[in-house]
């Protein structure tokens, strides 16, 4: 809470603040919740002269106005997108990963969304100047794989060694350790030249830490580190994607209905296979952009389709999808 | 709590310094060259977790007993000389059954480095630790001890975890066990990371009627299933015994076949 300063009006001198701390009016909070005629008494000043110093910290600490033309200007001369270097993808999604918003990968365990952030790693790390931080949350990460990635693509070791040493690896265990990191990212003493998209991979494994507990604390949270992201990704300009996950749940009593007229007939149990995108409800409006990863076909030679499909989107359309294929070289 | 977090040290590392670290770890070898390629990564690799799943019988206690052998190959033979931790949750363990993977797997090296030095077999079996952690009270407590059990014996590289599932399947909901379960696995996988030490999951299968891709699947759910970075499915038929890499970050999916003789885990002739 702020307190109330001498500098923050011409008529707030010493001796008014004095007089106010000995009534318990300290924070700028206390002064405005009071009523004037009251404080008018208590600071020895007109009720005028209260009302310019109430308006004056109402029109420093209230959010501000921009008009449409400066926003729409600030808008254009921004960079709105990072390719992924995938040109399907890129088209679906309307040009990549969007700068200053948060993106979410989910799918069911296996489909191949680590493989991917792999690919728009070493994708955006060669196509771009800015530095790729990846905040490994389940020991997933691989410069093994990575290397192997870049070498099937037929990078040279000098070319592989650039783009290796523009991806940053992190490795976090818990949400409060996660919160703490950001935290330091935004007061600059965690400083990482150049950043320009953190990816993390992947958030249920920190959310599902607190299953179980009846106090809500995984939520509260999420929503600080929601929030640390959102800041982030406006004044530092980054794209934030986190993975998240699909769980399925099986279906049993669909046909009960039905079985009410012909009871007679023999009761074959339809059971339908139902998808949930984990994390809760909160989590569900916070993503700008939700990917949806599957994996479609699997080949003799241990490559796969993996179709990518946009389920949520501020950009545009939704509802667009496009193939993959995951194999030895990565994901192209 | 918060304290401890204000002063960690996050330690970022850039990919090319990540990837000396990890061509530079050894792993543990299975015995069978089939599987070892299968993995990627020559044998289940330091610092990563690998879960082991199958129906009974399908071998997952032999593949942990082979590795808790197989950790303590000599360094000339390019191996760890190094120690296990064997956390017996369904008491699988038989100890007659591990003295003698561990005998032919030390009368190998033995053989291949030619010497007749005469190995000494009741200092190996000391390099085996054994727990037997049956309930959940009991495993929660553990696994609430075990980095500084783990800090107190550098030596010990393998960490079997027999089965994980086992201690869940009385007196916990499924929300709490996931809970319980994915605190346990990140404190755990800090550590493997840390102090670079591998971890050897095993998982029962389950039945889930409906589901696509299968009825059958590890047991836990599919928040578990994201959790592991390698799962390999053992399985036993008739035409022999076969290991399936269902999910890995460094290889593609696959499978290689392989035998359990007396010896242990072998490749098929």
């Amino acid at each position: 809470m702020q307190k109330l300063h001498s500098k923050d009006h011409v008529l707030l001198k010493e001796k008014v603040i004095k007089l106010l701390h000995q009534n318990k009016i300290t924070t700028i909070l206390d002064f405005l919740q009071e009523d004037v005629e009251k404080l008018s008494t208590l600071a020895k000043l007109s009720l005028p002269q209260i009302l310019s110093i109430r308006l004056e910290y109402f029109n420093k600490y209230s959010a501000p106005v921009i008009n449409g033309n400066a926003l729409f200007t600030k808008c254009i001369i921004s960079k709105k997108f990072i390719s992924t270097g995938l040109s399907s993808l890129d088209n679906i999604t309307g040009g990549g990963i969007p700068v200053g918003f948060i993106t979410e990968l989910y799918g069911l365990a296996g489909s191949g969304k680590t493989q991917l952030l792999f690919q728009v790693a070493i994708n955006c790390a060669s196509n771009n100047e800015g530095t790729i931080l990846y905040i490994d949350t389940k020991g997933d990460f691989s410069a093994v794989r990575v290397q192997k990635m870049l070498q099937a693509h037929g990078y040279s070791h000098k070319n592989m060694a650039a783009v290796l040493m523009k991806i940053k690896i992190v490795h976090i265990w818990s949400l409060d350790e996660l919160i703490e990191f950001l935290r330091r990212i935004k007061n600059r003493t965690e400083f990482i030249e150049n950043l320009s998209v953190i990816l993390i991979d992947s958030l249920p494994c920190l959310m599902f830490q607190y299953l179980g507990d009846d106090c809500k604390v995984g939520l509260s949270a999420l929503n600080v580190f929601v929030n640390y992201c959102n800041y982030l990704c406006k004044e530092m300009h980054l794209s934030i994607v986190c993975v998240n996950i699909q769980t399925r749940w099986v279906d049993q009593n669909a046909s009960d209905l039905e079985d009410d007229i012909e009871s007679s007939v023999s009761k074959e149990t339809v059971r339908i296979e139902k998808r949930n995108r984990c994390l809760g409800r909160y989590w569900q409006h916070i993503p700008a952009l939700v990917l949806l990863v599957e994996r479609t076909k699997d080949c003799e030679n241990g490559s796969a389709e993996i179709n990518i499909s946009v389920t949520k989107s501020a950009f545009g359309v939704s509802n667009l999808s496009c193939t993959l294929k995951l194999s030895e070289l990565g994901v192209t | 709590m918060l304290k401890v977090i204000m002063n960690t040290n996050y330690k970022i590392f850039n990919a090319a310094e990540y990837w000396q670290r990890e061509t530079s770890l050894p792993s543990i070898p299975t015995f069978c060259q089939q599987v070892d390629k299968l993995l990627g990564s020559d044998g289940v690799q330091l610092g990563t977790i690998t879960e082991l799943l199958g129906l009974p019988g399908t071998g997952k206690t032999q593949m942990c007993l082979q590795l808790c052998a197989s950790i303590q190959i000599p360094k000339a033979l390019g191996g760890l000389e190094a120690e296990a931790l064997y956390i017996d949750t369904n008491t699988n363990f038989r100890i007659h059954r591990y003295q003698e993977i561990l005998k032919s797997c030390l009368l190998k090296c033995q053989k291949l480095l030619d010497t007749s030095e005469v190995i000494d077999e009741e200092e190996a079996l000391k390099r085996l630790h054994y727990v037997g952690a049956f309930g959940v009270v009991e495993f929660g407590a553990l696994m609430h001890m075990l980095p500084t059990y783990l800090r107190d014996r550098p030596k010990i590289r393998l960490v079997v975890i027999d089965s994980i599932a086992f201690p869940f399947k009385e007196g916990v909901s499924a929300r709490e066990r996931s809970g319980l379960l994915f605190r346990q696995m990140s404190e755990l996988q800090r550590c493997a990371v840390e102090r670079q030490i591998a971890v050897v999951l095993t998982n029962e299968m389950s039945t889930r009627l409906g589901l696509s891709g299968g009825s059958i699947v590890g047991s836990m759910g599919d928040a578990w299933s994201h959790r592991g970075t390698v799962r390999l499915l053992l399985s036993s038929t008739e035409r022999g015994r076969a290991a399936v890499l269902v999910k890995s970050n460094v290889a593609g999916a696959g499978v290689a076949s392989f035998q359990i003789t007396k010896e242990g885990i072998r490749d098929v002739e």
